[in-house]
């Protein structure tokens, strides 16, 4: 093993360490809710490995399990996931000297805190072996405490009695990631549009409420951010 | 509910919408910056979708919106402690002892 990786391997490891502790509680109740909402085990894991995003499979879900659309499910996945394309250009910089298939690994494991940990060192570090340890150790570690978790709660889900209401922890754990978005004012208008108009076109055929909420909800949060201005705090 | 080819189908097309913008840049290699407007567009996707999921999740009864159901008063306290503690586990266990409290102790 080259020994620039290995320094990079432990450097980002240590670093991402104490924040991937926040993964559990995801895992889990990821876990349970896909379980609770009638997927079978394969089919739990299964998405669990191809798909990989905790909040584009618990934000499918109920799409999913209602036998929505494709097309609906499709372009419901992609607005939850358009944050990533931001990332993905943040980051991409950090890995323009590396052979396609390490960049198509590092894509698939592009998560939330691997992201925030690991872009200014990808950024600054000169030496390619030490920055693509330094992606790759928490990124791979991400993915075991991922898919481990997961696998408890998924398991868990069969002990726990039926009538306990779990599918609620889904909408919890939805619920828990807006509000860590929703401190700026712009955002906020997004959410309360996006949602209150979601509420309200609930009736419309094929589900088509959810698109044109999520799509009145950019446009409001747009709109906000040219009156108000991007920073202004909430709280 | 769903049958099997057609879940598995479904799982394939998140799967396409979530590797496709993560590895977008990196794969490229791309140094072109997304025009500006779209990547402010972008930052409100996510809250305008979470919120279009979450919303009639927890209002909507039965059909019908009803402001006063167990799951509002859960999702009440979820937000309050989501917004004053940053124990992963308070809201969880929190929010779903509020809405247990409700359905299962008081029948509601």
């Amino acid at each position: 093993m080259n020994p620039r990786f290995r320094d990079g391997a432990k450097a980002g490891f240590a670093a991402f360490l104490p924040l991937s502790v926040g993964l559990v509680p995801w895992a889990l109740v990821t876990g349970v809710a896909l379980r609770s909402a009638g997927l079978s085990m394969l089919e739990a894991m299964g998405m669990n490995v191809i798909v990989f995003a905790g909040v584009a499979q618990i934000g499918t879900l109920p799409l999913i399990v209602s036998g929505a659309p494709l097309w609906l499910i499709g372009l419901t996945a992609l607005a939850l996931n358009l944050r990533f394309v931001i990332f993905s250009a943040a980051i991409a910089r950090g890995f323009e000297d590396m052979p396609l298939r390490r960049r198509l690994l590092a894509g698939y494991l592009l998560i939330d805190g691997v992201f925030a940990v690991c872009t200014d060192r990808m950024l600054r570090e000169p030496d390619r072996h030490f920055r693509f340890g330094y992606y790759i150790a928490p990124a791979a570690w991400g993915w075991v405490l991922w898919q481990g978790f997961v696998f408890l709660g998924v398991v868990g889900a069969d002990v726990l009695p039926r009538d306990w209401s779990l599918e609620f922890m889904a909408t919890i754990a939805l619920m828990v990631i807006l509000v860590s978005l929703v401190r700026q004012r712009p955002m906020l208008v997004a959410a309360l549009v996006g949602g209150l108009a979601s509420v309200g076109l609930r009736d419309m055929p094929l589900q088509l409420g959810v698109i044109v909420a999520i799509v009145l909800g950019i446009g409001a949060g747009f709109v906000a951010h040219h009156r108000f201005g991007g920073s202004g705090e909430t709280d | 509910m769903m049958d099997g080819a057609w879940i598995w189908l479904a799982f394939a097309l998140v799967s396409l919408a979530t590797h496709g913008p993560r590895g977008s840049f990196i794969v490229l290699g791309h140094r072109a910056r997304l025009p500006e407007a779209l990547r402010e567009a972008l930052r409100y996707a996510p809250a305008a979708a979470l919120a279009a999921i979450v919303m009639p999740n927890v209002l909507v009864s039965g059909g019908a919106v009803s402001p006063f159901n167990p799951k509002v008063a859960a999702a009440v306290v979820v937000v309050g402690v989501a917004l004053r503690s940053k124990n992963p586990w308070l809201p969880f266990l929190l929010g779903m002892g509020v809405l247990l409290l409700l359905r299962k102790g008081l029948g509601l």
